[in-house]
């Protein structure tokens, strides 16, 4: 999946006054890299991945997913898109409070009209791999802030998704388990060559992506690209 | 415990209307049968007296030699027959509001024109047969409240009467009627040489309008009123009581939707992210909406059927208190004092305005957007 933007801009009214936490923002995600997005609070990070997981509309400029261009997509195809090709890993889990781990992971699946034993299959599985096998029926409120932060990077795999946007994954977590995190998002990246895109402040992140980039009051500039095999 | 707080404030909303609903439109049926007895015919009552339907609800005597007057005289009138109704008989010393019991005096040879074809319950016993026997036939409700059964003997008005049969009959005024000879009522009743009313039957070939006009115009001190007029007297009293019932019901459920919606704005409110993740997935907008709808209309499912419940209930507690007939006597006839179509309008129209209260909520909650929630919350 490519992601290309050109010019993007994304202007808050708040007030009278406006904030331009995108400016004119020009940025592409091709192939499976892992790329860092680094910048303070209110720099203007998670706006940009809202942006370009589709989640959110820019004021001006495009998006271009595929070399198409997103603002010709109906509202229900932008959905699919999040629901099959995008997965999204946030800051606080957002893991559903009602569902246990095992059904969190289902239900992507289940709107993406997964038959029911394959959601099973695939979500034990998943937890599996993410090191939960011993949390399948425990509830986001029975885990620890590491453990819901695995469901929901497994969550984020359900509907095996080419690009994975994560904002500040180990932003509420402890060094180790933040440690933790990261290895795992670099092995997804790795191994199932899928494109992970970060917004974060840490550095241990910074030091495994292949291309960094900074952001400071909406603008973005590259600091650092490696080539990716 | 707010959604169960919830459900129990719609099913008290559905009790109520089950109740007042179930109890006005008792009362109404009733209303309507006291024609049924009388059909085809022309009532004379005095001019004086208070008629529901054709019942004389306050005292107003006619010589019973009217009967005779008017059959002789009134070139229209087929057959008049002289009736003494009275009202709440007075059994264990027990007079209610709403008159629980009646006794009807007729002439022995006219039985059929009060019960019509209603037989007696098993086919055993008889209908008096002589003017002065003390012979009488009972209604089944009076009949099991009291234990009576043919050939008991019971007390009316300090007199002793012998029961020879129990009329087997739906309607509820003859259930709860003593029938006897006409002599028997007008001096248990203290009624010498009167009666209350006189039904009249037109020849064939005159209308039940033209002989009324002729009794009021040859007779000044009576009242001669046709089944339509009998009907159109009562049918403003009865729209009225349909209309503070349907704006009570209206009020009622417009209440249930208030509160179903404000629990439901509450509840979305309270997941605002839980929905704009679901967003975020790529959930359909019409799995949230359904979602929340379903939600709303689970409130209404289960409120409405504890409602219908509770409110059957307590439709039998009003009669029995409105009647003093006791509350075990009514649990028999439930459905036919809450009509299972009625609990089911009820029901049915209390999941709907529950659903119809989850439909804000749920398109607030198809409106959260990830982006929008997580900025308000950082």
């Amino acid at each position: 999946m490519e992601i290309k933007t050109v010019d993007l801009t994304r202007i808050y009214r708040v007030g009278s006054s406006t904030i331009t936490a995108v400016d004119k923002v020009n940025f592409e995600v091709k192939g499976a890299s892992l790329i860092a997005i680094v910048g303070p609070s209110g720099s203007g990070k998670s706006t940009l991945l809202n942006l370009i997981g589709l989640n959110d509309y820019p004021t001006s400029g495009k998006i271009l997913i595929d070399n198409m261009d997103a603002s010709f997509l109906s509202s229900g195809e932008r959905r699919k898109i999040r629901l099959f090709r995008v997965g999204f890993v946030f800051q606080t889990f957002n893991l559903l409070p009602v569902l246990n781990a095992l059904e969190n992971l289902e239900l992507p699946m289940a709107l993406g009209g997964k038959p029911q034993k394959e959601q099973r299959e695939k979500a034990t599985r998943l937890l599996e791999a993410v090191g939960l096998s011993n949390r399948f029926y425990h509830r986001p409120k029975e885990l620890s802030i590491g453990e819901m932060q695995r469901v929901a990077i497994a969550r984020a795999l359900a509907n095996d998704p080419e690009i994975i946007i994560a904002d500040e994954p180990t932003g509420e977590l402890d060094s180790k388990t933040a440690k933790e995190i990261i290895a795992l998002l670099f092995d997804i990246n790795r191994k199932e060559k899928t494109t992970v895109v970060v917004a974060t402040h840490d550095e241990k992140i910074v030091e495994v992506a292949d291309t960094i980039y900074t952001i400071q009051d909406g603008k973005l500039r590259l600091e650092r690209q490696c080539q990716v095999g | 415990m707010r959604t169960a707080l919830c459900i129990i404030g719609v099913s008290l909303a559905t009790t109520f209307v089950i109740a007042v609903g179930a109890t006005t439109m008792r009362y109404a049926t009733v209303i309507k049968e006291m024609n049924v007895l009388f059909s085809d015919q022309v009532m004379v009552v005095s001019k004086d007296t208070i008629v529901i339907q054709a019942i004389p609800i306050t005292r107003g005597s006619l010589p019973e030699s009217l009967a005779e007057e008017i059959k002789g005289n009134i070139k229209e009138a087929d057959k008049a027959v002289p009736v003494l109704f009275i009202t709440s008989i007075n059994f264990e010393g027990i007079i209610q509001p709403v008159p629980p019991n009646f006794s009807i005096g007729i002439p022995v040879e006219n039985w059929r024109l009060i019960i019509g074809p209603t037989p007696l319950k098993g086919g055993i016993g008889h209908f008096p047969t002589n003017e002065s026997s003390n012979e009488v036939v009972v209604g089944a409700s009076l009949a099991d409240q009291y234990n009576w059964t043919v050939n008991t003997e019971i007390a009316v008005n300090g007199y002793k009467l012998n029961v020879t049969g129990i009329l087997d009959t739906k309607l509820a005024l003859l259930n709860r009627c003593v029938v006897m000879p006409l002599k028997l009522a007008q001096e248990l009743y203290n009624y010498p040489g009167s009666v209350n009313i006189i039904a009249i039957k037109p020849l064939p070939g005159y209308s039940q309008k033209n002989l009324a006009e002729t009794i009021e115009k040859q007779i000044a001190y009576v009242n001669a009123l046709t089944e339509d007029e009998r009907n159109d007297m009562i049918q403003p009293i009865l729209a009225q009581v349909e209309t503070w019932n349907v704006g009570l019901q209206t009020i009622v459920f417009i209440m249930s939707l208030i509160l179903v919606m404000t629990v439901n704005l509450m509840s979305v409110s309270e997941r605002r992210r839980d929905f704009a993740t679901l967003d975020a997935m790529g959930a359909p907008l019409g799995y949230v909406f359904r979602g929340v709808v379903i939600e709303a209309s689970l409130i209404g499912i289960l409120g409405g059927a504890l409602g219908v419940v509770l409110g059957s209930l307590a439709s039998l507690v009003l009669a029995s208190f409105y009647t003093n007939i006791p509350l075990a006597q009514f649990f028999p006839s439930i459905l036919e004092i809450v009509p299972p179509l009625f609990m089911l309008e009820i029901f049915a129209a209390i999941v709907f305005v529950c659903c119809a209260g989850g439909v804000v909520p749920a398109i607030n909650a198809m409106r959260m957007r990830v982006a929008e929630v997580l900025r308000a919350e950082y």
